[in-house]
């Protein structure tokens, strides 16, 4: 199907080009996906790669789930610092370390870093030379916080969206192709989980579960997300079935499944595509609120919002406010930007309009 | 709420006060339980059950037959008890002290030392001179969270304690030393047989109900049976009533307490708050919830007061307005008592705490509590000071880990023990509670007559000491993932454990500290923020690994016996000591204050060394006031709930 279309994909990448703020948005998530996938290379108190007793670990890996970390240095009781402790164990040991030595998820204590000061803590942790963006009242780096918290801001658009594009074009696509009693079905489906709010579902939700994480609330954003996106597919399906080509296949003797896979979901994507995107700005958002409100992921969180929630005590921090407050602003803006880009470069009559 | 009448504000605020005091002891008490304020208004309803598993024989004896008033008079050797006007003790403790400061001089002080916190507390805390007092002014008091109930015998949250304290009606008070006494305001004579088996009280004949009915011994003896029948949901008040033989009211004015033992505690016992008979009487017994029918909604609403203020409107959620009512000081034509200082109590609702501050700070509340940091960042400057002052002093108050012993986790005295090595002590006492808390090592505070002459060493990280324990108690990392685990039942069980906490940034910091120190030797923790009904739910289902929590203390020591001895309702440790349980009981029926004492220190020894709880702070009380606020006195339990406590507040006359 890939190369079949590929002139209209084509076309629109060429006109996509030609929108300057569109290739920045892009590039900038672009920026976002290599921060969060060398986060902790990027910032960090664990080794990104180091020699110790003679064979090679990458402590740093513990950042994306401590299972990665490996178990010797916990036998050998680094307890979780390690620039002395590699040198006290093995003096033959060596490391490569992460960028800015600092952890997102506690405070550098005085001398872990040869010559670096404890973090400041409360209102005293202006941006300095050792904390770039500050630190929070409990002495927590805030550049840190950030770089870390991109993975969660990235992975919350993408998998909720991820999910909510999947059931949304499922049911727009079975809706819209089948038609009838079908469609009824779905359409009513559709209105019901319109009806849920996202919000105190959620809210709803994280009372119960023993153990709530941020997976949880990718979940449910997903879940309760895919109305828009299904009603969209289920128009450009009512609208792309009657259309000569399909007839052309179903005379061929195509099967429903071939013809919405092969033939209609082609043409019908791109229009798709754009409410994804708005969504994957709309889930950051939700998700940002979340943490901003203190239901967001279970402390001590690594999440932008978070950072926000801690200026809600004290707004003479402005640091709390500024850095977490531009990253989800740029973010979303990005988002939208890419959406409006695409949908001006897939939506003919958007073009003309333009003309 | 600066000073009711004097007579007034003391019988309300003392019976409060006792009631805190009992509800710490037996129920869940929410007044007890330490939350920030406005946390603390949390409604604690399965209370009821908790003082009967207290003591055996709660119901009430129908076959007691009171013997005739002759009999116990020529049978009793009276011994008088202490009948006293709060305001008038409290008078006469400021005369014999010299003054730290003038008012002018204490207006303009910043509160960054402890001398000008002791200067602000001398010259800010005094009673008014005659006439000085604006009699006509009103206050506006913050707390945390609505009422459930304006009925007297139904309170058990905070914000309830406060407002009983000033419509309620009450015989018994303690002052700030925590020593009870009868009030003159509402008292005669108090005498005790000299077996300690009988209370005699006889009240003043100038005492009516805000609608003008007199107030007499047979409502007493009449709430005591309402408060002892099982079908009535009483949350906090039954614990310690329950422990009495009977009430009897020989006439209108002599009421008599009989006991069932001569224990330490009948004095707090006696003391519970009043309703009036000629209203319930008729309604109670259809609807015992004294809440369901039209007519107790009616009541709720409009409540019949007893003491020097009357609720005279309520928007849920908002405020509450309490008037001061002429019948209390004015009888007959006659002025009986004090007429209170404040004209108005306004109870604003504001949950959260930084809104709250933005009140204080523009005028609209005249006192908060204030959270560390408010304290030592955000009450600093000329922005706060333009319109009040702060002031601090100790409160008995103390915060801990609490472990559910039931689990495989923490059923081990040595894990438990590990836990408060492993925790970073200092830290959280310098870094996250600012070093404005002390450090706690026991249940009972230090200095007071119950925590005895040891002093117990406070914790202290210890990471080899606690890594040391953990292996002895079996737990080691088996299986190489650099997490401890244990074999339990042939299953590999891994250290991991759930935290929970309510939702203040303060309390999960302390939590993630721990979180942190844990994680250095092996033993994952999950920190869970939950809504703080929803947390005392879990805890009173035992349904949880470990919690954050605090309490505050009693009057009495044993009123912390529901917390420690074996399965008793707020005993959410699920802790079991036969030594324990023995000293509690042995300490209740100990006359002798020296040797009651020495049955609480050596409990504190034992639950020391069995760490069912890893002990973190005292908190001490911090509060914002207005500058127009005069004469707050600070006890062990805050500035309000003792006697003469709210009733010595009073504005002053504008010049």
């Amino acid at each position: 199907m890939a190369h079949r279309s590929s002139g209209f994909w084509a076309e629109a990448w060429r006109r996509y080009r030609r929108r300057p703020l569109g290739i920045a948005a892009l590039g900038f998530v672009g920026l976002l996906v290599v921060i969060a996938v060398f986060a902790p290379a990027i910032a960090g108190t664990k080794p990104v790669l180091c020699r110790y007793k003679g064979r090679l670990y990458a402590p740093c890996l513990g950042y994306f789930d401590r299972r990665l970390e490996p178990a010797i240095f916990a036998k050998d009781k680094f307890r979780g610092t390690y620039p002395k402790n590699l040198a006290a164990k093995d003096p033959e040991s060596w490391a490569i370390w992460p960028l800015v030595f600092q952890d997102p998820y506690r405070p550098v204590r005085a001398d872990e870093w040869p010559g670096r000061p404890e973090n400041p803590a409360m209102d005293q942790g202006h941006p300095t030379w050792s904390n770039l963006f500050g630190t929070d009242q409990g002495g927590v780096d805030v550049f840190a916080k950030m770089v870390h918290g991109t993975t969660i801001a990235l992975l919350v658009g993408f998998v909720s969206m991820g999910i909510a594009g999947t059931i949304g074009i499922v049911v727009g696509a079975i809706g819209g192709f089948f038609g009838g009693w079908i469609d009824s079905v779905t359409s009513r489906l559709t209105e019901i989980v319109m009806c849920i709010p996202t919000l105190v579902l959620i809210l709803a939700i994280v009372a119960i579960i023993e153990k709530p994480s941020i997976w949880h609330t990718m979940a449910i954003i997903g879940f309760t997300g895919w109305t828009g996106i299904a009603r969209l597919t289920r128009g450009e399906f009512l609208r792309i079935r009657g259309s000569e080509y399909v007839t052309a296949a179903r005379a061929s003797g195509a099967g429903p499944l071939r013809i919405m896979v092969r033939h209609i979901l082609p043409n019908a994507l791109a229009p798709i595509l754009v409410p994804i995107t708005f969504g994957i700005a709309a889930a950051i958002l939700t998700e940002s609120g979340l943490s901003f409100l203190g239901f967001g992921s279970p402390p001590p969180s690594a999440s932008w919002g978070s950072v926000l929630n801690g200026a809600r005590s004290n707004l003479a921090m402005w640091w709390l406010v500024v850095f977490p407050g531009t990253a989800i602003f740029l973010t979303v803006l990005a988002y939208n930007l890419i959406g409006e880009g695409l949908q001006e470069a897939t939506d003919p009559r958007l073009r003309e309009a333009r003309k | 709420m600066p000073h009711h009448s004097a007579g007034s504000r003391r019988c309300s605020i003392s019976r409060r006060v006792a009631l805190t005091g009992l509800s710490l002891l037996f129920f869940g008490g929410c007044g007890q339980r330490t939350n920030e304020p406005r946390l603390v208004a949390e409604p604690e309803a399965p209370a009821a059950a908790s003082g009967a598993t207290a003591t055996p024989p709660p119901a009430v004896e129908e076959s007691f037959e009171p013997p005739a008033l002759e009999t116990i008079d020529r049978d009793a050797r009276w011994i008088d008890r202490p009948v006293k006007d709060a305001l008038t003790l409290l008078r006469a403790e400021q005369d014999a002290e010299p003054l730290k400061a003038t008012v002018a001089e204490a207006l303009t002080l910043r509160n960054d030392t402890p001398s000008n916190n002791a200067a602000i507390l001398s010259a800010l805390g005094q009673l008014p001179a005659e006439g000085a007092a604006d009699l006509e002014a009103r206050i506006d008091r913050h707390v945390a969270g609505d009422l459930g109930s304006t009925n007297p015998i139904l309170i058990s949250s905070n914000a309830e304690f406060d407002i009983l304290g000033l419509t309620g009606f009450g015989l018994f008070s303690f002052d700030r030393q925590l020593e009870p006494f009868a009030n003159a305001e509402t008292v005669v004579s108090w005498q005790t047989s000299a077996d300690g088996l009988i209370d005699k009280v006889v009240l003043r004949d100038d005492l009516v109900w805000s609608d003008g009915r007199p107030i007499t011994a047979h409502d007493v003896a009449f709430t005591y049976r309402v408060i002892m029948d099982p079908r009535v949901p009483v949350p906090a008040v039954r614990s310690g009533t329950d422990q009495l033989r009977g009430v009897h009211a020989y006439d209108d004015r002599t009421l008599v307490f009989f006991h069932r033992e001569p224990l330490a505690t009948n004095v707090w016992n006696i003391n519970f708050p009043v309703l009036p008979q000629h209203v319930y009487e008729k309604t109670w017994e259809d609807d015992p919830t004294l809440k369901d029918s039209p007519a107790h909604v009616a009541l709720e609403e409009k409540p019949i007061c007893g003491g020097p203020y009357e609720i005279v409107s309520r928007k849920r959620g908002q405020e509450i307005v309490l008037r001061r009512r002429d019948s209390w000081s004015t009888v007959k034509g006659k002025k009986v008592r004090d007429v209170p200082y404040f004209r108005d109590v306004r109870f604003r609702i504001i949950e959260d705490p930084n809104t709250a501050l933005l009140a204080l700070k523009s005028g609209e509340i005249d006192e908060m509590v204030l959270q560390p940091e408010q304290w030592t960042t955000q009450t600093i400057d000329d922005d706060f000071y333009r319109l009040n002052t702060k002031a601090t002093a100790p409160e008995w108050v103390s915060f801990h880990f609490a472990w559910n012993i039931d689990t495989p986790f923490f059923a081990d005295r040595r894990v438990r023990r590990a836990m408060s090595y492993a925790f970073d002590h200092d830290r959280m006492l310098e870094k996250i509670c600012l070093g404005l808390y002390e450090p706690c090592a026991g249940n009972f505070p230090p200095g007071s007559w119950m925590a005895g002459p040891k002093k117990l060493a406070p914790g202290k990280q210890d990471l080899d000491k606690a890594e040391a324990l953990l292996d002895e108690a079996g737990w080691t990392d088996h299986d190489n993932d650099g997490i401890r685990d244990k074999e339990i039942d042939g299953r590999i069980v891994p250290f991991e454990f759930t935290l929970l906490v309510n939702q203040q940034p303060f309390r999960i910091a302390i939590c993630t500290l721990l979180k942190e120190n844990l994680e250095q030797i092996g033993v994952i923790v999950n920190v869970r923020p939950v809504e703080v009904t929803a947390l005392q739910e879990t805890m009173q289902k035992r349904s949880f690994q470990a919690c954050f929590s605090g309490w505050g203390s009693g009057t009495d020591p044993d009123t912390s016996e529901n917390i420690w001895k074996t399965g008793e309702m707020r005993n959410y440790s699920g802790y079991s000591n036969p030594e324990v349980d023995r000293l509690f009981v042995e300490g209740r029926r100990e006359l002798d204050r020296g040797r009651r004492a020495e049955k609480y220190a050596r409990i504190q020894e034992i639950l020391y060394e069995d760490q069912p709880y890893l002990w973190l702070f005292w908190r001490n009380s911090f509060y914002g006031f207005s500058k127009d606020l005069r004469g707050y006195v600070f006890s062990p339990r805050g500035p309000y709930h003792y006697s003469p406590g709210f009733g010595s507040l009073w504005k002053p006359r504008a010049e």
